[in-house]
C-alpha cells in the first residue's frame, strides 16, 4: 500500500536522504508536493501531477511554436519554451538555412524529437535534434501528463514491451509525456486507447495484469469479428 | 534525412477518424455526449441550471430585478444576456472585458430566447413607463470542452422554466411564476471532411472549418441561427444541418426540459 | 446606529450552531478537466470553484520575475452569486480580496523553483453567503496541490466575528450583515503561522485575542478536511479500481 502525502506532511528526520518533492526545515524532511511518498534510496515524493521541467540530457518531443532567426522556438509541454539553433539542422542536411527559408525545414506546429543540451539559471533551454527518430506523417501523437510516463514504461520496461508487441506499433515515449505511435490505423487506435487508460489508472495496483487482460480480450473479440 | 515532419497532429487525427466514420470518443456523428441538467443550484438566483455536455460544464444563473423600461417599449420587461468566459474554464481564456467569443455566445443564446418569444415581455411590466422586471441571464462557463453554445442555451431555458419573480423582496405583489411560451433549444453542428457532426468536442471544434448553431422551438420553427468559423458551406449542407438541428433539439427538449 | 437584530437565542445561533461551530464543509478535488488543478468547495451556503493553471509562460513579458514565479490570483463573483446581481468584472472589493488571498499563499508556494513563469489561481464564487474569501482560499489551496505546485504547506482559512456581543466562528450572511465585527484569517496549520488577517468592525483587545484563538483552532479542523479530501481522492481511485476487477 502506498502513502499519499500533501505539502507540509512530515516524512522523516533523515535530512541527508531528502530527495525530490521534499524540503528540509529545522532538521526535518517534509513533503513539498502532493504525491506518493517513497523511501527507496532517497526520501522523495513522486508527484501525482505537475508540469514537466526540462533537465539536461532529457529526450523529448517538441512542437515548433515560432521562428526567430537563427532559432526555432520549441514548446516542450513545460512552463518554458526552448530554442533550437539552425545549425542543429544544417549540420544534418548540409544545406544553407537562412533567415527566409527556415520554415521550409521546420514550420510552426511541426513536431521534433530533441535532446535537452543545457538549462541555465534563467531557464534558457538549448536543444539538439535527435535525428534517429523521425516523426513521419501517418503516425500519431498521444499526450499524457509526464508524471504518468514511468507507468507507461513499466518496471524494467515491461509495460511498453507488452504494448509494442500486442499493438503491433512503433511507440516512442518522450520524457515530457508526449508519445509517438506509428502503425496501422486500427493498431494505433488500440495503442492510444490503452496508453490513455494507463495514464488514467496509473495509481491503481495490478495495472500491468489488467492491461494485458484488456489487450488479450480486445484481440480475441477482433478475431471473432 | 528525409525531413517529412508532421504538423497539426490533433487536427489530422480528428479528420482521419471522421474519414473512417469514427469520432475520438466513439460516438456516432449524430450522437450527443452525455447531457445532465441540474436545476436550482444557486440559491441567490431566481433561476439557475448547471448543464454538462460531456466534460463541458456551464452554469447559468438568472437574476430578476426591477428597473426602468426602455423608452420605446415602456410596457415591456427587459432581457439582458451576458456570458463570461472566465479564465478558470480554459487555458485559452483571459481575464478582462468580454471578447468577441463571449459576446457571440451571449448573443446567440439571447437570440434564441428572444426569437422564440418564450418570455412574454408584457407580463414583466410592473408600472408602465416607470418600472419593469429586468431579467439578467448570466452564463458562467466553468469547463470548456467544446460546444459551449448548446450547453449555455439549454442552461438558459432550463433556468427560465423554473424562474421565480421576487415580488416580496421588492415589496410588490403579483404572479411569482413566469409561464414560458416556448422552449428554444440549440443544436450545434460542424462540418468535417464532408460529414456533419453534432455536438463537437473541443478538438472537433478546432478541426472544423465552420460550425452552425440551429435554435428551434417546440413546434419545429426556427428562432435563431449562427454560422461561425472561416469555412464555407453549401446550401444542401445547411439544409441538412437545419433538419438535423431540429431533430436533435426535439430529442433534447423531450429528455431534459 | 443599526437596530440590533436578535442573532442568538438560548445560547445558539439562528442556524442552530454553537459559537465555536463551523458551517458544514464539502470538498471535491479535480472537478475541472481543462485546468491543471481544481477544487469545488462548499462552506455552508457558499459554493466556490478554484482552478490553477501553470506554472506556465508568463505574459506580458515585462511582468515576469527573473528569480521566481509570479502568482496571479483572481477572486471573482458570478453575477448571480448574490442577492442583488453583481455587475460582471472586477471592482475595488474583488481587487483587494484577490491581493490579500494571493499574499496568503506567498509563504508557502515555492516560487523560486520556477523563475520567469506564472502561476494563475482563479476563484469563482458561484453562490455567496459571507466568508467567501475564506472559502476561496481553502479551495485554492487544494487546487494548487492538485496542480502539483510545490508548496511548503497547505493554507487554511476561516473568519470569526462578533454578533450580539459574542465572539463567534464563521459568520453567515445574516450574521455578517447584522454583526459588529468580522475577521477573516488564513493560516498554515502545521506551524500556526498567520498568512492573512483582516478585520472590520469593532472588537476589544480581549475579544480579538479570543477570536484569533477560535479561528486558529478552526483552521486546524479545516486543514484536516483539506488533507483528507486530497488523500482519499487517490485511495478511492485505488479502491474502486480494485472492485472493478
Amino acid at each position: 500500500m502506498y502513502q499519499v502525502v500533501v505539502p507540509g506532511d512530515f516524512l522523516s528526520e533523515e535530512t541527508k536522504r531528502a530527495g525530490e518533492g521534499t524540503y528540509v526545515e529545522e532538521g526535518k524532511v517534509y513533503a513539498s508536493q502532493y504525491g506518493i511518498a517513497s523511501e527507496r534510496g532517497e526520501i522523495k515524493v513522486v508527484p501525482l501531477s505537475g508540469k514537466y521541467m526540462p533537465s539536461r540530457g532529457d529526450v523529448v518531443i517538441g512542437k515548433i511554436t515560432g521562428i526567430s532567426f537563427p532559432f526555432w522556438i520549441v514548446d516542450l509541454a513545460s512552463p518554458y519554451e526552448a530554442r533550437l539553433h539552425v545549425s542543429a539542422l544544417s549540420g544534418i542536411t548540409r544545406e544553407q538555412i537562412e533567415f527566409g527559408n527556415m520554415s521550409e525545414y521546420l514550420d510552426i506546429d511541426d513536431l521534433v524529437v530533441v535532446k535537452v543540451m543545457d538549462v541555465n539559471a534563467l531557464m534558457k533551454i538549448e536543444l539538439a535534434l535527435q535525428e534517429d527518430i523521425e516523426l513521419r506523417r501517418g503516425g500519431r501523437l498521444v499526450e499524457i501528463p509526464h508524471t504518468k510516463v514511468p507507468r507507461v514504461i513499466g518496471r524494467n520496461g515491461s509495460m511498453i514491451k507488452m504494448l509494442k508487441e500486442k499493438c503491433n506499433c512503433f511507440i516512442f515515449i518522450a520524457k515530457n509525456g508526449r508519445i509517438w505511435i506509428r502503425g496501422k490505423e486500427d493498431d494505433m487506435d488500440l495503442a492510444s486507447m490503452v496508453i490513455l487508460k494507463i495514464a488514467r489508472e496509473s495509481h491503481t495496483s495490478g495495472l500491468t495484469d489488467r492491461v494485458a487482460e484488456f489487450l488479450d480480450s480486445f484481440r480475441k473479440e477482433k478475431e471473432r469479428g | 534525412m528525409g525531413l517529412e515532419i508532421v504538423s497539426d497532429v490533433r487536427t489530422d487525427y480528428v479528420c482521419n477518424l471522421v474519414r473512417n466514420g469514427k469520432r475520438e470518443d466513439g460516438r456516432g456523428f449524430r450522437e450527443y455526449r452525455d447531457i445532465s441538467v441540474e436545476r436550482d443550484v444557486i440559491k441567490r438566483a431566481e433561476g439557475s441550471a448547471r448543464v454538462k455536455i460531456g466534460d463541458t460544464d456551464v452554469l447559468v444563473g438568472v437574476k430578476v430585478e426591477p428597473g426602468t423600461p426602455f423608452p420605446d417599449t415602456p410596457d415591456k420587461g427587459v432581457i439582458i444576456t451576458n456570458a463570461e468566459l472566465v479564465p478558470l474554464a480554459s487555458p485559452e481564456f483571459e481575464s478582462g472585458p468580454p471578447n468577441e467569443n463571449s459576446i457571440q455566445l451571449a448573443r446567440v443564446v439571447d437570440r434564441g430566447i428572444r426569437g422564440s418569444e418564450a418570455i412574454d415581455l408584457d407580463k414583466l411590466c410592473i408600472e408602465e413607463g416607470e418600472k419593469v422586471w429586468m431579467v439578467f441571464i448570466d452564463i458562467h462557463v466553468l469547463d470548456d470542452n467544446g460546444n459551449l453554445t448548446d450547453a449555455a442555451a439549454l442552461g438558459a431555458i432550463a433556468s427560465l422554466l423554473n424562474l421565480r419573480i421576487p415580488n416580496e423582496r421588492y415589496g410588490l405583489t403579483g404572479e411569482n411564476t413566469l409561464p414560458m411560451r416556448d422552449t428554444p433549444v440549440a443544436a450545434t453542428m460542424v462540418e468535417i471532411e464532408g460529414n456533419i457532426l453534432v455536438d463537437p468536442s473541443f478538438d472537433e471544434g478546432n478541426a472544423a472549418a465552420s460550425s452552425v448553431t440551429v435554435i428551434s422551438n417546440a413546434d419545429g420553427t426556427l428562432s435563431g441561427m449562427q454560422k461561425s468559423g472561416s469555412g464555407g458551406l453549401k446550401e444542401a449542407q445547411i439544409a441538412e444541418m437545419v433538419e438535423i438541428g431540429i431533430e436533435k433539439a426535439g430529442e433534447i427538449r423531450g429528455k431534459y426540459l | 446606529m443599526k437596530e440590533e437584530i436578535e442573532l442568538i437565542k438560548d445560547g445558539k445561533r439562528l442556524d442552530g450552531r454553537g459559537f465555536d461551530e463551523l458551517r458544514p464543509i464539502k470538498i471535491e478535488v479535480g472537478v475541472l478537466k481543462r485546468a491543471d488543478g481544481s477544487c469545488y468547495l462548499e462552506l455552508g451556503d457558499n459554493k466556490v470553484i478554484a482552478a490553477v493553471y501553470g506554472p506556465r509562460e508568463m505574459h506580458p513579458r515585462h511582468a515576469q520575475d527573473a528569480k521566481m514565479a509570479v502568482v496571479k490570483f483572481r477572486y471573482n463573483m458570478a453575477p448571480f452569486s448574490t442577492d442583488d446581481r453583481k455587475r460582471p468584472g472586477p471592482d475595488r472589493r474583488s481587487v483587494e480580496i484577490s491581493k490579500v488571498c494571493r499574499e496568503a499563499f506567498d509563504p508557502v508556494i515555492m516560487r523560486e523553483l520556477y523563475p520567469k513563469a506564472g502561476i494563475e489561481v482563479y476563484v469563482e464564487l458561484l453562490q455567496s453567503d459571507a466568508g467567501t474569501r475564506t472559502a476561496g482560499i481553502n479551495a485554492a489551496s487544494i487546487a494548487l496541490a492538485d496542480a502539483g505546485i510545490p508548496m511548503k504547506d497547505i493554507v487554511s482559512s476561516i473568519a470569526v466575528g462578533k454578533i450580539n456581543g459574542e465572539v463567534v466562528l464563521d459568520l453567515n450572511a445574516v450574521e455578517d450583515n447584522n454583526g459588529e465585527a468580522d475577521m477573516p484569517i488564513a493560516m498554515i496549520a502545521r506551524t500556526n503561522t498567520i498568512t492573512a488577517l483582516q478585520m472590520d468592525g469593532r472588537l476589544t483587545k480581549e475579544e480579538f485575542e479570543r477570536g484569533l484563538k477560535l479561528a486558529m483552532g478552526a483552521c486546524h479542523q479545516i486543514y484536516e478536511l483539506q488533507r483528507a479530501a486530497l488523500v482519499t481522492r487517490y485511495n478511492q481511485n485505488y479502491e474502486s479500481k480494485k472492485e472493478e476487477r
